[in-house]
């Protein structure tokens, strides 16, 4: 059993261990992700990984549209009009997919972020034509009715009850990208207002499917148990006919350089303690210098090691949660750092000192266990991300429609070797300006008397 | 911040536990009557072959002081995890301490003989290795987990080993540690979710150690230094554990370095856990605690379950499945895609050295508290009252048995399915023969143990509102009690 894992494995990671990796032992063997890469008569770019490591399959299919690609009125729309996705088509009926899916022993779900829309189901290696049979028939023939789209609006609005509304912070995540983007591309939510939901038609369905689940915006990505040449007649059996559309409109999502600090102050009932949310403007994705940003943000808030958690919660136990990360989109992103204060304890002591140790980073590079630290967190992070056959495909499809490059999957790793410590400080620099900072303090409303007053 | 959003929530619970399968399936039939909210047409090529898959076996040894150790190897890629299991964890608390295994476990990093908590975290990470520890209140085990890169394992084995046999407990992280703890459980007993289920266990488990989520706060206070050693002196010996391990390891390779890192850890004595007794809630009871203002009501419907090792265990994870495993299930269907009263509905049961929990929730806007507690309601009465029908008992037992192939690509899962075997003492085949007992459960198990479970005499219902607007709905299921809010973490 463990020799047919390893085989089966080797034809999808060559785990290359080249001349050059054997000299030099303290570099370990690389590893990748063999994938095959075309595009069909229609425009439907298809990538396959063949890895008979477990009898599984992994589909997963993203189309280039997100909550971006919303206009001003509809906020919401990708994300509902994903719901609407599970609501049936020609020959598939209402319900059906997820419940075909389960029933044979799969799994499925589907997401919608800013930039981008992926559906993906795993299941046993034998059921490759059911998923895409149904993935294809939606693709073809979306079956959109006014009752229908009534009953995803309700299930639509509860998710945003459920992870908005009826939440502490919720509306305040919300807010902070209101306040961070100019550009309304990004500054609205991707689960959008009620109002903006009650008013999507069925009109509206119709016109975003035609114009965004078009072959030619889309991605396919199969990794799994399967023999590419039987998986690819199938693929093309299936999804090669549906007719390519005109292409979607560009969006613009450039912003205006930020001149000042952005600041807001809010209040929440449903809060018990207060919160600090600051970002920075970083670049779009992918480019070289998010890749020493991420490095940035693990030495200042990845984990218990970071100077963040150190100082802010073992030392001054000023916080009760710590930390952040680097949002890396198509257009511009940020740096994120989310602080949540201890009762009794003020808000600007919190800011002082993050802004202080941000300062250091600025004034002397990191230390070298640092930079050891993030590189071998993320190569880990990596290894790991890259194990299970639907994540494969979903970082496929992603890095793909995001940045047209699904050898990312593979040469990631290496931006962030690349990055050095003097790298960590410039960028602490270019970037962590005060003038490029929005900050947003949300406090428990009505405020408990022990708290500070603010 | 992260704004991904999913079509199903997260707590997608019930089909992890998946297994290997020969059966044959059937063609499509027409969608059963009790299908109201999915369209089946019937065109869906589906392969009526279950997928026949064989489980990967662990290798297993015993290091020179008992520590017992199980394999599965995997050398997809470089890296290694594995889990130190200790028997105790809460459970085994001192009456008046529940919550001292949790203290214990989360202390560990702290501090030890040899490294101060800084040095711990900072030489883990520059390592890029992982390390956790944690024991609930109500746990039969201590769990550690330790991973990381291959060419790491020595010298991230040498900190862990250090982490779980040394550890100092300075009493000013012991302080810092409640603070911090304090603080935490304020922010979580602001969630709705967080406050039903700490309702729930209550209402289920009295004074049974079960009950608890979280540790009381007054025994949290007043645990020192010497409560913690006391515990690790009695709980944390070789003999006492077992390590289930994957990754690209050999097994002779992995009991080397073990040896190498655990080798001298001196056995211990072990003690047997004895559980207080545990008698299901006397009635059913109806328990609303408001959230003035809350825009959705949080529903929690259930009572006392099985054990891990019941006979009623395959009924008890059909019947689940059918109600509310999934979106293929009864509730979802129901609730959600015909009635369009919640974006998530499910049911849950677990189970350990002690019954578990068997229940349903959802999260439903105020202004329809009523429709969906009617269909909650009916459902679960439904499914103790009439005969599931045939097709849908087949399809439950053949999304269960067919899914085990699934977890062929989680090593996770297959890790976890060790640990259950390991830890309850399961028969050595259990995995293997996990299919068959699936396919022997009939349709009269199901509304049996529904029936049974699902006890309307001892139903607890648990609702989390805005009390001013769901109170009149709560009172047609009984006499309405309003515990006061949990305490918010009385931090000072």
């Amino acid at each position: 059993m463990n020799r047919a894992v390893c085989v089966g494995f080797c034809v999808c990671f060559a785990a290359a261990v080249t001349a050059s990796a054997a000299e030099q032992k303290s570099q370990p063997a690389p590893v990748r992700v063999q994938f095959t890469d075309l595009t069909l008569a229609n425009g439907l770019r298809v990538q396959l990984v063949e890895d008979h490591g477990a009898p599984v399959i992994a589909l997963n299919i993203a189309y280039d549209v997100g909550s971006r690609n919303e206009r001003p009125g509809r906020t919401g729309f990708a994300h509902l009009f994903e719901h609407m996705m599970f609501k049936g088509s020609s020959n598939v009926g209402d319900g059906e997919h997820f419940y075909q899916v389960f029933s044979n022993g799969g799994s499925m779900n589907g997401t919608t972020s800013n930039d981008l829309t992926w559906y993906f189901e795993t299941l046993p290696a034998n059921q490759l034509e059911l998923a895409l049979f149904l993935e294809a028939d939606r693709m073809r023939s979306l079956e959109i009715t006014q009752e229908k789209l009534d009953n995803q609006r309700n299930a639509v609005q509860e998710e945003r009850r459920l992870r908005v509304d009826n939440q502490p912070y919720g509306r305040a995540d919300e807010h902070f990208d209101e306040l961070f983007y100019s550009n309304f591309a990004y500054q609205h939510s991707t689960i959008g207002s009620m109002e903006d939901l009650n008013a999507a038609s069925v009109a509206d369905v119709a016109q975003f499917f035609k114009t965004y689940y078009a072959p030619n915006n889309a991605v396919l990505s199969l990794v799994g148990d399967f023999k590419p040449n039987d998986a690819l007649a199938l693929i093309r059996r299936y999804f090669e006919d549906i007719p390519r559309q005109a292409e979607p409109p560009p969006v613009d999502l450039s912003e205006p350089e930020q001149k000042a600090e952005r600041r807001e102050t809010m209040s929440d009932p449903l809060a018990r303690a207060t919160q600090v949310q600051i970002a920075y403007k970083t670049p779009v994705g992918n480019s070289p210098d998010v890749y020493a940003l991420r490095v940035l943000s693990s030495v200042l808030q990845q984990g218990d090691s970071s100077r963040l958690y150190q100082i802010l919660n073992k030392e001054k136990e000023l916080v009760v949660g710590i930390g952040g990360f680097v949002d890396e989109r198509i257009g511009p992103g940020g740096l994120y750092i989310g602080a949540t204060v201890r009762p009794g304890k003020k808000a600007e002591d919190v800011e002082a000192t993050i802004y202080s140790e941000i300062e250091k980073l600025q004034q002397q590079p990191i230390a070298q266990w640092e930079l050891e630290k993030a590189k071998n967190t993320t190569r880990f992070g990596y290894l790991q991300g890259i194990r299970s056959a639907s994540s494969r495909a979903t970082q496929l499809g992603s890095f793909t429609v995001k940045f047209n490059d699904p050898g990312l999957i593979n040469t990631r790793v290496a931006g962030f070797e690349a990055v050095t410590r003097e790298d960590v400080q410039r960028v602490a620099k270019k970037y962590l300006q005060a003038k490029s900072r929005t900050v947003l303090v949300t406090n428990p409303a009505p405020p408990p008397a022990a708290a500070p007053g603010a | 911040m992260k704004p991904l959003i999913r079509l199903f929530g997260g707590a997608l619970l019930a089909w992890t536990t998946l297994c290997a399968a020969q059966q044959q399936g059937t063609q499509e039939s027409p969608a059963p009557e009790s299908l109201k909210g999915v369209q089946l047409k019937g065109k869906a090529p589906v392969n009526p072959q279950t997928l026949r898959v064989v489980l990967p076996r662990a290798q297993e040894a015993t290091l020179s002081n008992g520590l017992r150790v199980a394999l599965l190897e995997d050398h997809k890629l470089p890296t290694f995890s594995l889990q130190l299991l200790l028997t105790g964890g809460g459970l085994d608390d001192p009456a008046n301490q529940h919550g001292l295994a949790m203290v214990t476990a989360s202390l560990l990093r702290e501090g030890t003989t040899e490294r101060t908590s800084r040095q711990i975290a900072e030489q883990l990470a520059t390592l890029g290795g992982a390390f956790s520890a944690s024991a609930s209140p109500s746990s039969g085990e201590t769990g550690i987990g330790i991973g990381g890169l291959s060419e790491n394992a020595d010298k991230i084995l040498a900190i862990a080993a250090d982490v779980v046999r040394n550890p100092a407990f300075p009493e000013a992280e012991l302080a810092k540690y409640k603070s911090r703890f304090v603080s935490q459980l304020q922010q979580q007993r602001a969630t709705p979710g967080f406050v039903a289920q700490e309702e729930f266990m209550r209402a289920v488990y009295g004074t049974h150690p079960g009950s608890y989520v979280v540790p009381p706060e007054n025994v949290l206070r007043d645990l020192t230094r010497a409560d913690l050693v006391s515990y690790h002196k009695a709980h944390y010996m070789p003999n006492n554990g077992i390590v289930l391990a994957y990754g690209d390891f050999k097994l002779g390779d992995l009991v080397q370095k073990l040896e190498r890192a655990f080798g001298n850890w001196p056995k211990g004595e072990v003690r047997a856990i004895s559980l207080p007794a545990l008698t299901p809630p006397a009635k059913a009871r109806v328990l609303l605690v408001d959230r003035p203002g809350s825009v959705q009501t949080s529903l929690w419907l259930g009572g006392l379950g099985i054990e891990r090792r019941s006979d009623d265990y395959f009924a008890v994870l059909v019947m689940d499945h059918i109600l509310g495993g999934g979106p293929a299930s009864r509730l979802f269907i129901n609730l959600r895609e015909d009635k369009g009263y919640t974006y998530g509905v499910q049911s849950f049961f677990n189970g350990s050295r002690f019954p578990g929990v068997i229940l349903a929730t959802t999260d439903v806007r105020t202004q329809v508290t009523e429709g969906a507690l009617h269909e909650l309601t009916a459902e679960v009465r439904r499914i103790g009252n009439e005969p599931v029908p045939e097709d849908e008992l087949k399809k439950a037992k053949r999304a269960l048995v067919g899914g085990f192939a699934l977890s062929l690509d989680s090593p996770q899962t297959l890790l976890s399915n060790l640990a259950t075997q390991k830890i309850y003492n399961l028969p050595a085949d259990y995995w293997d023969t996990y299919p068959q007992r699936v396919e022997a459960i009939t349709a009269a198990d199901v509304q049996r143990v529904a029936k049974k479970y699902y006890d309307a005499n001892r139903l607890q219902l648990i609702a989390v509102g805005d009390a001013a607007s769901v109170k009149k709905v709560l009172e047609q299921y009984g006499t309405v009690e309003t515990p006061p809010p949990a305490a918010a973490g009385a931090a000072q």
